[in-house]
């Protein structure tokens, strides 16, 4: 029983590292613009996409395909914000709300267009296991955990060891303020979409490389963001991490011990419980 | 040093800023006095690139910076201390200290941040709490402490008596007397205009968006028409 559990749990935490940087990307672009993206799921699917076309079809190694795609997001998320949300920043909010929609369906179009409707699965090769006591670890699993991990790690250094990051920080809690402070708060967007839909990406090789992307599968992901968001309390940090890894193990806990075909109920349901006994999220602060 | 010509603002058709010209010299300390809604703050804000000028110029060292964009104000060498102090709340005292010096690349950061917190004894006690944390007072400390790690040439300081208690009030004041001895050149908006008008060497009499009375302090603090409407005698 314990074995199966930690099993479980290592399982969940490679889904979870997914949901935790696709998280950490709409958390910091909610913080700076109030926009809830909803194209950064599809967005991060196009770079799983990406790699699975260069390394299949372009016969580029898996390592050199990945950078590649990481740069593709950061250029994807700086013509994001130019094309897309710049020309509503002064709007009413409804209407960079229904930008992220049709950003939505149009890169899930590009996406069925250029990739098919086929599912893919990222070829890696690698198929060992490595066994811990009882528990096995496929050795792909372990790695998706380690980058996550250290992706995770390398934005906290960024936002809260580099002026640029503070400077992003600032932004997210008073803007004025941070206008007096001489941040140039018109290359801070850019700088927030670079990175987050870089992460993004990340998390789409992830999904791509552990399990399949399908048309679809990026909406879904994007509202798994979201709940993680609301689950970790909004606009915290820390909260993002321990939401994305608290609903990966749940969800993998409740497939491996009652049904995979109800996982996401039982992960909702448990956002459901936690949200009534703390409105605020694991994390966030009463208002 | 700093020079607005005629500067007119709007907040869309409505104008609040009727053409005023300032002039402050390096080392001066000059002061904005008048009642609520007269125009005051709404100077300040278009000076720093916070609110468009609609007309006029402002001229800086020579330099003219008129609707120069916020973050370029700041690295021309000015920097205001806002009203009701905007600290970032989440981030800790040291943090806001640090944003404070955002534009700067020299390598005395550190013994800057060093000197604030000697002079602010209250910051180095708080130094890793979440600013939103500390009281109004201290809040204020802090929104000084971090505008003058910019190392501006002047420093702008919008209502800093906004919001406190008296006796928090005056230790506010002692401290711009402080910055003001260190050769600081300052341009204060207050709403107490006594105590402006005590820390100042010149000021300004804003009414209805235009500036009705200049001159210097003293002479300003004995005139009649000053002391009814302002100080209340």
């Amino acid at each position: 029983m314990l074995i199966e559990i930690l099993q479980q749990t290592i399982n969940g935490l490679a889904i979870g590292g997914v949901y935790v940087l696709i998280a950490l990307g709409l958390t910091t672009v909610f913080g700076i613009l109030g926009i809830a993206h909803f194209a950064h799921g599809s967005i991060s699917m196009f770079g799983g996409y990406l790699t699975f076309f260069l390394v299949t079809s372009q016969g580029l190694p898996v390592l050199a395909a990945i950078p590649v795609a990481l740069a593709t997001g950061i250029l994807l998320g700086l013509l994001v914000e130019m094309l897309a949300y710049r020309p509503v920043r002064h709007a009413n909010h409804i209407n960079a709300f229904i930008v992220a929609l049709g950003l939505t369906m149009m890169v899930e179009g590009i996406n069925l267009q250029l990739f098919g409707h086929e599912q893919v699965v990222i070829p890696t090769g690698l198929s060992r296991v490595f066994r811990f006591g009882g528990i096995t670890v496929p050795e792909l699993r372990l790695y998706v955990i380690i980058a996550a991990i250290v992706l995770v790690v390398a934005m906290m250094v960024f936002v809260e060891r580099t002026k640029t990051g503070q400077a992003i920080r600032a932004v997210a809690e008073n803007r004025d303020a941070a206008i007096l402070m001489g941040v140039n708060v018109k290359s801070i967007p850019l700088i927030v979409f670079g990175i987050s839909t870089a992460l993004g990406v990340a998390a789409g090789i992830m999904v791509g490389a552990l399990f399949a992307i399908a048309p679809g599968i990026g909406e879904g992901f994007v509202v798994k963001g979201f709940a993680v968001l609301i689950l970790g309390g909004l606009g915290s940090f820390p909260g993002a991490i321990l939401g994305g890894t608290v609903l990966g193990i749940t969800e993998s806990i409740a497939a491996g011990f009652i049904s995979s075909a109800y996982k996401d109920v039982i992960a909702f349901v448990v956002m459901i419980l936690v949200l009534l006994i703390r409105p605020q999220g694991l994390l966030g602060r009463t208002p | 040093m700093l020079a607005l010509r005629d500067i007119r603002v709007s907040y869309g058709a409505i104008e609040v800023v009727h053409g005023v010209s300032i002039d402050v010299a390096a080392g001066e300390c000059v002061a904005l006095i008048g009642a609520n809604g007269a125009g005051k703050s709404s100077t300040l804000k278009a000076i720093c690139g916070l609110v468009p000028v609609s007309g006029g110029s402002v001229q800086f060292e020579g330099r003219d910076i008129t609707n120069a964009s916020g973050h370029a104000v700041v690295q021309a060498g000015i920097t205001m201390c806002p009203e009701g102090r905007q600290v970032f709340p989440q981030m800790s005292v040291i943090q806001n200290l640090r944003m404070g010096a955002y534009t700067r690349t020299d390598k005395d950061q550190d013994a800057d941040l060093a000197r604030m917190m000697d002079m602010f004894p209250i910051l180095r006690e708080r130094q890793s709490q979440a600013a939103g944390k500390l009281s109004g007072g201290e809040q204020e400390m802090l929104a000084i402490a971090r505008a003058l790690m910019a190392r501006p040439r002047i420093c702008l300081f919008d209502e800093p008596s906004l919001g406190l208690a008296p006796k928090i009030v005056a230790s506010v004041f002692e401290t711009l007397a402080q910055i003001k001895a260190m050769g600081m050149t300052i341009l204060l908006v207050e709403q107490n205009s006594m105590m402006a008008l005590n820390l100042a060497d010149r000021a300004y009499l804003f009414e209805a968006g235009k500036i009705v009375m200049a001159g210097p302090a003293k002479e300003m603090k004995s005139h009649p028409d000053v002391m009814r409407a302002y100080l209340g005698h």
